[in-house]
């Protein structure tokens, strides 16, 4: 496959000035999060670290990263949770409805996140919980489950059903079958869809911000609110945290496919949308 | 290993259990293990969506959001963004899969890794790093007057195009996979033959790889489209008045007007739209014989 003829050569040299449209936004936000600069500008001016101690002394930034980080936990270990007892529940299983099952499983990656915003929004406030970051995580973890079902299922995909059935015959109880054959085969699909639940929770905007209060307000909605106003170097170091975030996500997930040798286990998107 | 794990796990002195009684411990055990989420999307993911629908066919929602010029236009905008983002994301995203297609294995990680890094950053990181660029000082203004096309600044955000060109960085990632997997399908023996029977590169392409990857086409052109149709914050940060789309108006009416019939009566026209859309592009993987993974 690796032929350079002419047109091999223009295919390439196309192709560049779309990658180069795909990097260089995420690229440039850690420079523009370090200028020396009050103003937001690109190429930056110089480094200094003046913008990220501002950021942290700054307690409406502060505690809208700690609102993030706790309703990211929340996401997280509730999808692992019923992500990972749903994929072994209907791990190598038939029965009437399973498919009626999967579909509700998967729907909330489906339906427009604008849309359940607005049905969270109005069903927390018939509840009267709103005002705590509770909501947010639960909504959160509404989205981020089916992704944690799909990796574990995923990762089951090489275990056979009848390696459970031997050891349940041998006299294994299910605590036991549990740690010694299914934790082993789905452990790397569980890390896989807690990072991505994480970052689900984390880069979440509409939802949270259908749900905000002053007590609740997560990174991405503070980010939103101020970024209607102007640029400031602040939002640029909220930007920079998250590119972190995302490329440690990222970077463990190559890692798991390169062990792994499978680019299909990279992508338990299905039909999923950011907004 | 694992044997004698198992084996060592067994209670002492229990017997093993009656050979009729394991189907249906297992049985009970399984509907133990789906009874978590079913509980939690019964009662977080339907009974809100319940609550909306409901809430939908109170004080006339449907008839007084569709007499709404401003919902009118909003639709029309979200069916004219959508659709033009997603001719622009099909075309970039099938050079993209092209060329992670012509790769060897190494390449491929590495443009893989660049065609994912977007697809993990947060959609308002991404819009954020759109406007550092094309504001008004931004770099692509100082380049197009250092290249003398442009005298002053021009007003490169808050217009339909900036949404646009927010939306395709967006939604590239989806229109690559897709088409990337209808292309790993296609038989390399197919273009072989055609070139050892003279064929050109280029007709090679246009007779043999562009036909045998539609289905990727259509399912990429189908999956970024549904994404499209629930833009909210591009249209506002990166776009002006007038660009406004059906999810910035759900939101209008529920958090301005604090309409929330009517919030609602749109929000089931967006979905019911989507769920269409979601139909057919299940069917089209079915047809392309992509094993979907939903």
């Amino acid at each position: 496959m690796q032929t350079t003829n002419p047109r091999q050569r223009l295919l390439t040299l196309l192709s560049i000035p779309v990658f180069l449209f795909l990097v260089v936004p995420t690229a440039i936000v850690v420079p523009v999060a370090l200028n020396d600069s009050r103003y937001i500008t690109f190429p930056p001016e110089g480094i200094s670290f003046a913008a990220v101690a501002g950021f942290f002394a700054d307690k409406a930034w502060t505690s809208a990263l700690t609102a993030s980080l706790q309703s990211a936990a929340i996401a997280v270990v509730i999808g692992v949770i019923l992500g990972a007892t749903a994929a072994i529940g209907l791990h190598g299983r038939k029965f009437p409805g399973q498919q009626a099952v999967v579909g509700l499983i998967l729907a909330p990656m489906i339906v427009p996140t604008v849309v359940l915003a607005l049905a969270f929004y109005q069903f927390f406030i018939s509840l009267g919980v709103l005002g705590s970051i509770l909501p947010i995580g639960l909504a959160h973890a509404v989205i981020a489950t089916p992704y944690v079902y799909l990796t574990t299922r995923a990762s089951l995909a090489g275990l056979n059903p009848a390696l459970v059935n031997s050891a349940q015959s041998l006299g294994a109880g299910w605590l036991s079958v549990f740690r010694h054959v299914y934790l082993p085969v789905i452990l790397p699909g569980l890390v896989s869809g807690a990072l991505f639940a994480f970052s689900v929770s984390i880069d979440e905007t509409v939802m949270s911000l259908f749900m905000q209060s002053p007590s609740a307000t997560t990174l991405p909605v503070k980010m939103f609110t101020d970024i209607q106003f102007n640029l400031t170097p602040k939002i640029a170091v909220s930007s920079a945290l998250l590119v972190t975030v995302a490329t440690l996500g990222l970077l463990f997930q190559v890692m798991f496919v390169l062990k792994r040798r499978s680019t299909a286990r990279m992508l338990p998107l299905a039909v999923s949308a950011p907004n | 290993m694992s044997n004698a794990t198992l084996q060592r796990a067994r209670p002492e002195g229990r017997a093993p259990a009656p050979e009729q009684e394991k189907p249906r411990r297992r049985r009970t055990t399984w509907w133990l293990l789906l009874a978590p989420i079913l509980a939690f999307d019964v009662v977080l993911f339907l009974s809100p969506l319940g609550k909306l629908v409901g809430s939908s066919f109170t004080g006339n929602a449907y008839q007084r959001v569709l007499e709404d010029p401003l919902v009118v236009r909003s639709l029309i905008n979200t069916l004219s963004i959508s659709l033009a983002s997603t001719v622009v994301t099909v075309v970039l995203g099938y050079v993209i899969a092209l060329v992670l297609w012509r790769s060897g294995t190494v390449t491929r990680v590495i443009l893989f890794a660049v065609v994912l890094l977007p697809f993990w950053t947060g959609i308002l990181v991404k819009n954020f790093a759109w406007a550092v660029l094309l504001q008004d000082n931004g770099i692509v203004n100082s380049f197009l007057q250092t290249v003398g096309l442009t005298d002053a600044p021009i007003e490169l955000l808050h217009n339909r195009l900036a949404v646009i060109i927010g939306m395709v960085h967006c939604l590239l990632p989806y229109a690559v996979f897709p088409i990337f997997s209808s292309l790993t399908s296609i038989d390399d023996r197919l273009a072989l033959a055609a070139r050892s029977l003279g064929a050109k590169e280029a007709s090679i392409f246009r007779r043999i790889i562009l036909p045998l990857s539609t289905p990727g086409i259509s399912a990429a052109g189908l999956l970024v489209f549904i994404i499209s149709t629930g833009f909210f914050i591009t249209p506002v940060v990166m776009g002006g008045p007038g660009d406004m789309m059906i999810a910035n108006q759900i939101d209008y009416y529920a958090r301005q007007l604090t309409d929330f019939s009517g919030a609602a009566a749109l929000a089931v026209i967006l979905t019911v739209l989507v769920s269409i859309l979601v139909a057919i592009y299940q069917r089209v993987l079915k047809a392309g014989g992509q094993h979907a993974d939903n």
